[in-house]
């Protein structure tokens, strides 16, 4: 490992180490032993398993949702896609000509949909018998291109798969593959395919046996059925992308050849339905028959990637609040891209872990029980190093045990365990009453906390909550609530929690020490809400039995009465509507209510990173200006860097600077004339700009006319060079000027 | 006359060009036309009546005799591709070798045919297209029996008439066929022909949807009469046809309405013989539907929530990352005004002089010379990032990310290039494709006030 920990800032490429996916089986051979041998050693860290231990169970954890958002509605497309190619089903029987389609709403991020029309290839080949081809805009500049790649696609992927093969079959399929060659495809080559493949009768009789026709049972209509059986579905992921003159022409040959071939297309539409009726005249799509579909959009998706993974109590990796806000910033700003953000948020891990193997503590409560064993010298040290661990010896009042815990590694690792404990439930209670609090000022009038959990979460790690004043606004709306609203609110809170803990919590390790954190909480919470609920309600008869005056016996006795939390709430609030007048004492109780949650739950449990338990760090990612630099790309800040300050990446002795728009000889000549023309304005002139070059270059003094050719030509090189990178460009107005194209 | 009786059956209204056609192409002794043209509106029956007809005449001769290629020009983006595709049908020895690689190898394969009595027709779909090929393709097609030698008809069907097939080299007259639109009477008795299908279709659905009382209900349907469903259709005309003409826009609505018009009568809430309360029930839906006439949802669901039409609806609908809201309504900023207007509007300390100078010049202007109105003009990549940071509150770096948002919206058609699409950088020009009212609706999301950038509103 130690030979990839470097001072330069360079970026190293673990190959195959940081994803599982297979390379390309040419990659394979080509990877030379460095890299092999540093996939090795790193590989045997424990923070590298630990890294891939979690990164797997993450990734399948995301897989999961994703394939489950879409399921619906890709439910509904093979549905229709299916519906459409049983003969006499629909409302364009008998017409020949009209082509089904279905558009797929997507939403803005095109390369993310593309997994996403991978499944729907995959599910309708589980569903029904079709070929899929998907078609993309860089495939089909021209019709014939189009035409080409569509008809190569259908007959290569069946290809691919081939259909429980016998042996005439695959001497059929190699005739095939001898003969396919790209520019031969067409539409004819496309209907003897389907012919000979899946319309025995049409055919001559040696190839008749493969296939199974075991449609004849099912309707009376079979001959009709079986011609229809194998639907050819064109895919289109971005729709908006075609030439529309090429997407007219396309589908009027489809829509020429439905009569012989069961066509259905799928558009991804990345906007709206119109941009469909904006591409085709009506005299293409009357040859279409339309029907539209929606997905979920991104920010929904990621939202609940968001809550449901990535915010899940399950893991031990956190992001701290700037590096989680960075990352969404990214995708709510930029890019919608899932994608991009899964990727960046990986990023993260990989960071975070090869900090060290300290840092293979980082998992689940059992899993890093059994690390520390292993932890050497050295991670021990990493570990005193951390920000956090200082506050934590400094709170030791033992002068002997200071000096061990520093000091002697075994004392320390004897320590860890409870350490890494508190850190975990710590986490864990912040994400349990993160939920309550997302309740509580989630919906409130322009949300000053935010509407979303990941808001509020990265809100509350990176600031203390009870300083800002966005927490004192939300504070105030609460207490200026109508009872029944106040009431309501604060119990729906404590039930979304309660759900929580059971959904979420129950299963995991140090489940027992949180629950009963949490519960002992809620239960304080809900004699108090109580209060609030009997407040004012003295003066009035004690006529309801249930609720006797304000004793403290009344929430031991509603807490037995209402078994349910619906119970409970519906009682509340009926009681609240009664009596609803508004009294100093309710008042009173609110703000009690109030302030137990601000000092028991928020202080306490929602603290910043910085009062969180000492080692923090080590579940906590949060160098975000590692991962700006590395995940955002700025090519233009780069360039100008590298140009302005090579020193900055070459890391070579010469070309230090003191300041930065200092011009030394030693400098590469491109970086000369580069920060020479930041000197000049619009228009440059060739020969000042030659001569002021000559006068950093060349250190003889030289008044002499005779500019050595060696220096003109190193000029016009670096001229030349400038010009390929976009700086500037000759201009054609003016002689022996260069126009300069960056402001 | 029986081919001409069986297509009558099948396509009614066409009695008189079926005979013209089949008078043409009949299969006595005489030579066949040289060629045919057929032309007619869109859903005049064309395609369809020709395709059948052929079919037809082919089943009642041998294939020897009579020998039909049926061929769509739209997939002929080579006439390499027409040549073998006529070819193969024509000669069916083993069809899938054919290899034809320009007129003169096309013309000497069909010399090779030669037989005594063996008929030949091609029909050519979408012939319009034959004009786009190259210059001797057309005159030669329509010479075709001459230059084979074969008893050979070539029928052109299109929505053009002939004039617009004149080209340099003149071409032979061939015969010409019209195919006139339907009328009013004659729409609602094609329409009428297809009851059986409509009824089929009621029941395939109710089918498919597993209804209860199924059986029952299928015996309702079966017992709709022809005048019933022809009462139908004259109240589904009234509504439709002063919207539509279009033969098989008509056909697919009035099947699906039908369902509609049916609903009631299968629920027991009316009885079939209450004409007008039928009509009440189904004059909503029938309106609705109207709007979505030519726009073909077929949905499975009745959902009319689809028709966003209006731009609003689109830009609320559409969602895109904030800084591409921006980047968009910096572009429409940049289209809109010209580029002189800039520094009055995004530099904060721009003269006042100027300003009382710009105001008259703005009074002297027409209103038609407002800008919006004028349409898009283009702005370079530089001004629309220089308008970007202009409006933009926050500071944000020039990154990939904020670039590839600029590509986004090229490809999603928001913004369109006009030059220097090939590499993009500072100096290629755009422009704007979105209306007014969508950047608007944009800009109140992000809470951006664009009249206020925009020279027309000052
Ligand atoms: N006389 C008729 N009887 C029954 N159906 C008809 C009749 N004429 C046309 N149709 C129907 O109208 C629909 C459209 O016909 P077709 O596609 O042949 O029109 P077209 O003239 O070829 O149009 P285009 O010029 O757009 O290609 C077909 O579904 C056809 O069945
Ligand atoms: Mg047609």
């Amino acid at each position: 490992m130690d030979s990839t920990i470097s001072v330069s800032k360079g970026c190293f490429v673990f190959k195959g180490a940081a994803e599982g996916k297979k390379g390309g089986a040419i990659k394979r051979k080509l990877k030379d032993d460095n890299a092999t041998n540093l996939q090795t050693q790193i590989s045997k860290q424990p923070f590298y398993s630990t890294y891939t231990d979690t990164w797997r169970s993450l990734e399948i954890h995301i897989d999961q949702l994703q394939s489950q958002s879409y399921t619906k509605t890709l439910e509904d497309v093979v549905q229709y896609v299916e519906n459409e190619c049983i003969v006499g089903n629909t409302d364009t029987y008998d017409m020949e000509e009209i082509v089904p389609a279905a558009a797929l709403l997507t939403g803005v991020n095109q390369p993310d949909h593309l997994e996403q029309f991978a499944t729907l290839t995959q599910r309708i080949l589980e569903k029904m018998s079709a070929s899929v081809c998907m078609l993309q805009s860089r495939d089909c500049s021209t019709l014939k291109s189009a035409v080409e790649t569509m008809v190569y696609n259908f007959i290569e992927c069946a290809q691919e798969r081939p259909p429980q093969s016998d042996l005439e079959d695959e001497d059929t399929e190699k005739r095939e593959r001898k003969r396919l060659r790209r520019t031969q495809c067409n539409m004819r080559q496309l209907v003897h395919w389907y012919r000979r493949k899946y319309i025995k009768p049409y055919h001559n009789k040696d190839n008749e046996d493969d296939g199974v026709d075991d449609e004849e049972e099912h309707s009376p209509h079979a001959k009709q059925r079986t011609k229809r059986s194998h639907a050819l579905v064109v895919i289109l992921p971005d729709f908006e992308c075609f030439n529309t003159t090429i997407l007219q022409d396309l589908i009027l040959i489809l829509s020429a050849y439905y009569a012989h071939l069961p066509f259905v297309l799928i558009f991804g539409v990345a906007t709206s339905v119109s941009a469909v009726h904006n591409a085709l005249p009506y005299h293409v799509t009357s040859k279409v028959k339309l029907c539209v579909f929606k997905t979920q959009t991104a920010p929904v998706c990621l939202n609940e990637i968001l809550e449901r993974v990535i915010l899940s109590p399950k893991y031990a990796f956190h992001l701290s609040g700037k590096a989680f806000k960075f990352l969404t910033h990214i995708f709510l700003y930029y890019d919608f891209s899932i994608h991009g953000f899964i990727q960046g948020y990986k990023y993260c891990l990989m960071e975070h872990f090869f900090q060290g193997n300290a840092y293979a503590l980082c998992s689940n409560y059992t899993a890093s029980l059994n690390q520390i064993k292993n932890l050497s010298h050295e991670d021990v040290e990493c570990i005193r190093r951390l920000l956090s661990f200082r506050p934590y010896v400094e709170s030791i009042n033992d002068c002997k045990r200071i000096i061990a815990i520093l000091t002697d590694d075994n004392y320390l690792k004897k320590k860890l365990p409870q350490l890494l404990r508190d850190c975990h439930i710590h986490f864990m209670l912040l994400r349990i009453f993160l939920e309550f609090l997302t309740v509580l000022t989630g919906d409130l009038p322009k949300c000053p906390l935010g509407k979303q959990r990941r808001e509020l979460y990265s809100f509350c790690l990176s600031k203390e909550l009870r300083d800002q004043p966005e927490f004192k606004e939300c504070w105030q709306m609460l207490s200026f609530m109508s009872k029944d609203e106040f009431v309501s609110k604060v119990s729906k809170a404590i039930s979304v929690t309660e759900d929580f803990l059971h959904s979420e919590i129950v299963d995991l390790e140090l489940a027992e020490d949180c629950m009963t954190t949490v519960n002992e909480k809620l239960q304080a919470l809900k004699d108090l809400l109580t209060k609030v609920v009997m407040s004012g309600m003295d003066e009035k008869s004690p006529t309801n039995s249930t609720a006797a005056p304000s004793t403290p016996a009344t929430p031991e006795a509603n807490k037995q009465k209402f078994t349910s939390r619906q119970d409970l709430k519906e009682h509340l609030l009926q009681m609240s509507k009664q009596h609803n007048k508004p009294s100093s004492e309710y008042a009173q109780s609110v703000a009690q209510t109030l302030l137990y949650i601000q000092n028991e739950i928020i202080i306490k449990y929602m603290a910043p990173l910085t009062r969180s338990p000492p080692l923090h760090e080590l579940f906590v990612y949060s160098d975000v200006s590692t991962v700006r630099r590395h995940i955002i790309g700025a090519p233009r800040a780069a360039l100008h860097m590298a140009l302005n300050n090579p020193h900055y990446y070459l890391q070579c002795k010469c070309c230090q600077l003191s300041e930065s728009n200092q011009l030394l000889a030693t400098l590469p000549d491109l970086s000369v004339a580069y920060k020479l023309h930041l000197e000049c304005g619009r228009m440059i002139n060739l020969f000042d700009w030659l001569q002021a070059f000559r006068s950093v270059v060349d250190d003889i003094d030289n008044e002499q006319e005779q500019v050595d050719p060696q220096i003109q030509a190193r000029f016009t090189r670096a001229v030349a060079e400038l010009q390929f990178l976009g700086y500037i460009k000759m201009s054609k107005r003016k002689t022996d000027h260069a126009t300069r194209l960056t402001w | 006359m029986d081919v001409c009786k069986t297509i009558t059956e099948k396509f009614p209204c066409r009695k008189k060009i079926v005979k013209e056609l089949i008078n043409l192409i009949s299969y006595d002794e005489e030579m066949f036309p040289n060629a045919i043209h057929i032309h007619g509106h869109t859903g005049t029956g064309k395609t369809t009546i020709i395709k059948h007809l052929l079919k037809e005449s082919v089943r009642r001769n041998n294939e020897n005799v009579f020998n039909v290629a049926f061929v769509n020009c739209v997939e002929s983006y080579s006439s390499r591709i027409l040549f073998e595709n006529i070819a193969e049908t024509l000669c069916s020895e083993n069809a899938e070798e054919v290899k034809v690689e320009n007129l003169k190898d096309f013309v000497e394969r069909l010399r090779q045919l030669k037989t005594e009595d063996t008929r030949y027709i091609i029909a050519l779909d979408n012939a319009e297209r034959l004009r786009d090929m190259e210059a001797n393709v057309l005159p030669s097609i329509l010479r075709l029996q001459e230059l084979s030698g074969l008893n050979l008809c070539v029928i052109l069907i299109t929505q053009l008439p002939l004039e617009k097939f004149y080209c340099k080299t003149s071409i032979d007259e061939p015969i010409i066929v019209y195919f006139p639109q339907y009328t009013k009477s004659e729409t609602l008795k094609i329409l009428s022909a297809d009851f059986k299908n409509a009824q089929n279709l009621l029941i395939s659905q109710l089918q498919r949807n597993k209804t209860e009382n199924l059986e029952q209900k299928i015996d309702v349907i079966n017992t709709v009469s022809r005048d019933f469903f022809n009462n139908y259709l004259n109240l589904f005309l009234g509504v439709f046809y002063k919207a539509c003409r279009d033969l098989s826009e008509l056909k697919i609505t009035a099947r699906k309405c039908f369902t509609y018009y049916m609903t009631p009568i299968l629920e027991g809430n009316v009885d079939m013989s209450d004409v007008s309360r039928l009509w009440r029930c189904v004059a909503g839906q029938l309106r609705t539907a109207l709007m979505q006439v030519y726009i073909r949802n077929g949905q499975p669901k009745s959902g009319a929530e689809l028709n966003d039409k209006d731009s609003v609806k689109i830009a609320q609908s559409l969602e895109l990352p904030y800084y591409g809201k921006y980047l968009l309504i910096a572009a429409f900023i940049a289209s809109y005004n010209s580029s002189k207007e800039d520094k009055r509007l995004f530099v904060k300390n721009h003269g006042k002089r100027r300003k009382r100078m710009q105001a008259v010049n703005a009074k002297a202007k027409v209103a038609e010379k407002m800008s919006t109105y004028i349409g898009p003009k283009s702005f370079s990549v530089d001004r629309l990032l220089a308008i970007f940071y202009a409006i933009l509150e926050e500071k944000v770096g020039l990154t990939c990310n904020l670039l590839s948002q600029i590509s986004t919206l090229v490809n999603l058609k928001l913004l369109s290039f006009v030059s220097g699409e090939n590499s993009m950088d500072g100096t290629s020009r755009l422009q704007c494709t979105v209306g007014l009212e969508f950047i608007v609706c944009i800009s109140q999301v992000v809470g951006f006030n664009v009249r206020q950038y925009l020279c027309d509103f000052n």
